[in-house]
């Protein structure tokens, strides 16, 4: 808790929908900082040390990906990337050069305050990793028992199903890219084996949700990558 | 067909020397056979008898064999007839002048006759040829007039003018630059490769043929049409006689008028048929354009109409307008974005870029994510889902198919009221994955199943439900891009019942067993 109020920087080029944001976040007891092209953003996220980035991919100066890839190379903090509809390899593609979450215009203030709260709360349970226990709806995960419940049963996992299963857990809100999913439970050479995730997450789920073609825990995020919810939807 | 064949192995045969040589021989062996049948007769015929007998084999052998052998076989009779049967016998010399007479009269006669059978024998291989020729030309226009495509038309050309002239040969047609060049179709086993395109590119230009071309193997002919020169065929030289004889160039270019008329016919056809789809287009663009400036304004209207009066009447306000208003104005802003989500869908859809991203899925996923976005709308509707526990993975593009589920889904809750149950079923067989969205709607009015996959097509225009009538229109562009299907029927007990099928091409990977760690 070095600051109390988090800073944001928002890169976004269209002025209307900047100075939406801007009154919306500053509204909610953000500061904000504004650029209008990438290269003012990278410049700010350098200087200023801002808490969370809120990229628009589509700049008209540089590459929204390269834009990510750059700031990863000396930068952790959290990127939440807002993009056109219906370009999930976009969206893949941000997310796998590493960017955190993502949001298509047109949304909902509300969502994107949520998933704000989500990274900033993420950033602050870090360094120690997720809690030793994760808990959501009925369902319980202790992650170094690995032992997993639902309600009072508990459910016996195979290695690579408590594997994928915990991926997920420690980025729990956060949807997580086939690419990162197979990389980080199989092996980088298992990239392109798609098959073997959608297996593992049909017996996973078969396993822990009630309903597997209504999931309530895991869910899809078509063409881009898993959620784990972390809170429960109603 | 056999007949026609046989005409064409006989085309050129008077210029084959084997053939005149046996002819020469017929010359000679008639009239010794007569001579033969003659000798025992010789005490009851007449000298003069004997000579028509031998004028009768000259006249044969003119008919059969033609001038020069019977002109020998007048003379081979001649002999034999005076050495044979004008006394003295067995001696060349003819005592009676009667029988000289006779003998010189026979000869005149047998040149007579046979310079006749010559004529008629040349006129008859002239009309057998013009016969040929003829059915040839009519079996090409025959064929020509069935082709619809430049494709064909040329294929059947090439096929054409290798069986009648007997050479590889093949057409060449100017690029957008007007530089002659090979087309893009793979040749056939008898077109010719190796054209030199310098010379077809001249011939092109100047729709003439070069007049010198010393050596050449090929031929290049000028395709003349009415409005320009439209290629250039070139046939190889194989059968001289075959080609450069007067009739056989005419023939050529009887051909290649014919080859022509038909391309031009076929360009034609191809630009009225262009010009149709423009129209088409041109009202399928209008009508788009009057659903969406209906449809777009319509919320508009209330966003703009909202936040002015928000803008400029804040203070007199009360809380509760104002927030009717803003309410209003979300509300018609998501249904804008709505539409324009489908639009733009559409449109991607339309413009053919949609390129599958199909990678393997599991079916209740597809489902289970399209439940997921239509969550809040779902809220209060029961939705049953059918489905096997382990369905086998399908290769998709998940993202298109949950789209396709999302505006069935989307649409059974709009036109079916409130309390009623959606039914989701989905089946796998190995060929096909089948999805089946059931709703306790109205239904569809038989006649118009078909019609409501037709873009901007709505039963009721006016409706107070949204939609540019686009859902369904993309459910069946998705559909048919994974290569299957999609209809509507009514349900027995009320309701519509849509239904696709999607063909499955490639059987489901395997994994590896887990090993234990």
């Amino acid at each position: 808790m070095k600051t109390t109020v988090p800073l944001l920087l928002l890169i976004e080029d269209d002025p209307q929908f900047r100075l939406l944001l801007r009154t919306t976040l500053e509204s909610q007891d953000y500061r904000v900082l504004t650029a209008a092209a990438g290269r003012d953003g990278l410049i700010e996220a350098r200087n200023q040390r801002p808490n969370l980035l809120i990229l628009d991919l589509g700049l008209p100066d540089i590459d929204g990906q390269d834009l990510i890839r750059r700031l990863r190379t000396w930068s952790e903090v959290p990127i939440i990337v807002l993009s056109a509809r219906d370009q999930e390899s976009d969206i893949t593609q941000a997310l796998d050069n590493g960017a955190d979450d993502y949001l298509t215009k047109p949304f909902s203030t509300a969502e994107l305050m949520s998933r704000i709260k989500a990274l900033l709360r993420r950033v602050a349970k870090l360094p120690g990793g997720a809690q030793e226990i994760f808990l959501v709806g009925e369902l319980k995960i202790e992650l170094t028992k690995r032992r997993v419940f639902v309600g009072e049963r508990e459910v016996h996992l195979t290695p690579i199903e408590f594997r994928l299963l915990s991926v997920l857990v420690r980025n729990a809100g956060f949807v997580v890219t086939h690419r990162q999913l197979l990389e980080k439970v199989w092996g980088a050479s298992y990239v392109e084996h798609s098959h073997y995730l959608r297996i593992y997450m049909g017996q996973l789920r078969h396993k822990i949700e009630s309903d597997p073609a209504r999931p309530r825990y895991l869910l899809t995020e078509a063409g881009v990558g898993y959620r784990l919810c972390e809170e429960e939807i109603q | 067909m056999k007949s026609i064949s046989k005409v064409t192995e006989k085309k050129f045969d008077r210029q084959d020397s084997e053939f005149s040589y046996i002819y020469w021989l017929w010359g000679i062996t008639v009239p010794l056979l007569l001579t033969l049948i003659d000798w025992p007769f010789r005490q009851i015929l007449t000298p003069s008898n004997i000579l028509l007998v031998y004028l009768l084999g000259v006249f044969f052998v003119a008919i059969r064999f033609g001038l020069w052998p019977s002109i020998l076989a007048a003379l081979v009779s001649a002999a034999a007839f005076a050495f044979f049967f004008a006394p003295p016998i067995f001696s060349f010399a003819i005592a009676d002048p009667e029988n000289l007479v006779g003998l010189a009269v026979m000869l005149l006669v047998g040149a007579v006759t046979s310079n006749l059978a010559e004529n008629v024998r040349t006129q008859t291989r002239v009309a057998e040829h013009r016969e040929r020729r003829a059915a040839a030309l009519y079996r090409l226009s025959k064929e020509l007039a069935e082709a619809r495509l430049e494709t064909e038309i040329i294929e059947i050309g090439v096929r054409h003018i290798h069986a009648e002239f007997g050479g590889l040969n093949t057409f060449l047609f100017s690029d957008r630059n007007g530089l002659v060049c090979y087309p893009d179709e793979p040749p056939l086993d008898i077109s010719l490769l190796g054209a030199d395109l310098g010379v077809a590119q001249w011939v092109f230009d100047n729709g003439q043929m070069p007049s010198t071309l010393a050596n050449a193997t090929a031929m290049y002919v000028p395709l003349n049409g009415s409005t320009g020169t439209l290629g250039v065929l070139v046939l190889e030289q194989v059968n001289l006689p075959g080609i450069t004889l007067p009739e056989q160039r005419q023939l050529l270019d009887t051909f290649v008028n014919q080859i022509v008329h038909t391309l031009e016919r076929a360009n034609l056809a191809e630009k009225a048929k262009d010009a149709t789809l423009k129209m088409q287009a041109k009202t399928l663009r209008n009508s788009l354009l009057s659903s969406i400036s209906h449809d777009l304004r319509t919320p508009l209207a209330t966003i703009v109409g909202a936040a002015s009066t928000l803008e400029t009447d804040e203070e007199r306000l009360t809380k509760d307008t104002r927030r009717k208003l803003v309410g209003a104005i979300s509300e018609e802003a998501q249904r804008m974005s709505e539409l324009t989500t489908k639009i733009l869908e559409m449109a991607r859809l339309e413009a053919g870029e949609v390129v599958l991203n199909r990678q393997w899925y599991a079916p209740e996923e597809i489902v289970g994510s399209a439940l997921r976005r239509l969550d809040k709308k779902l809220k209060n509707r029961q939705v049953n889902v059918h489905m096997a526990d382990n369905l086998a993975l399908i290769h998709v593009d998940a993202v298109l198919l949950q789209q396709v589920m999302v505006n069935l889904l989307d649409n059974a809750d709009k036109y079916s009221p409130a309390g009623l149950p959606i039914d989701i079923s989905v089946g796998t067989t190995p060929f096909s994955l089948s999805i089946t969205v059931a709703d306790r709607g109205q239904g569809i009015p038989e006649g118009l199943q078909q019609k409501i996959f037709d873009k901007f097509f709505r039963i009721h225009t006016e409706s107070a439900q949204s939609g540019v009538g686009l859902g369904l229109s993309i459910c069946r562009a998705i559909v048919e891009a994974h290569g299957g299907e999609i209809q509507v029927t009514n349900r027995s007990g009320g309701g519509s019942m849509f239904q696709l099928h999607i063909p499955i091409l490639e059987c489901p990977p395997t994994i590896d067993p887990e090993e234990k760690d």
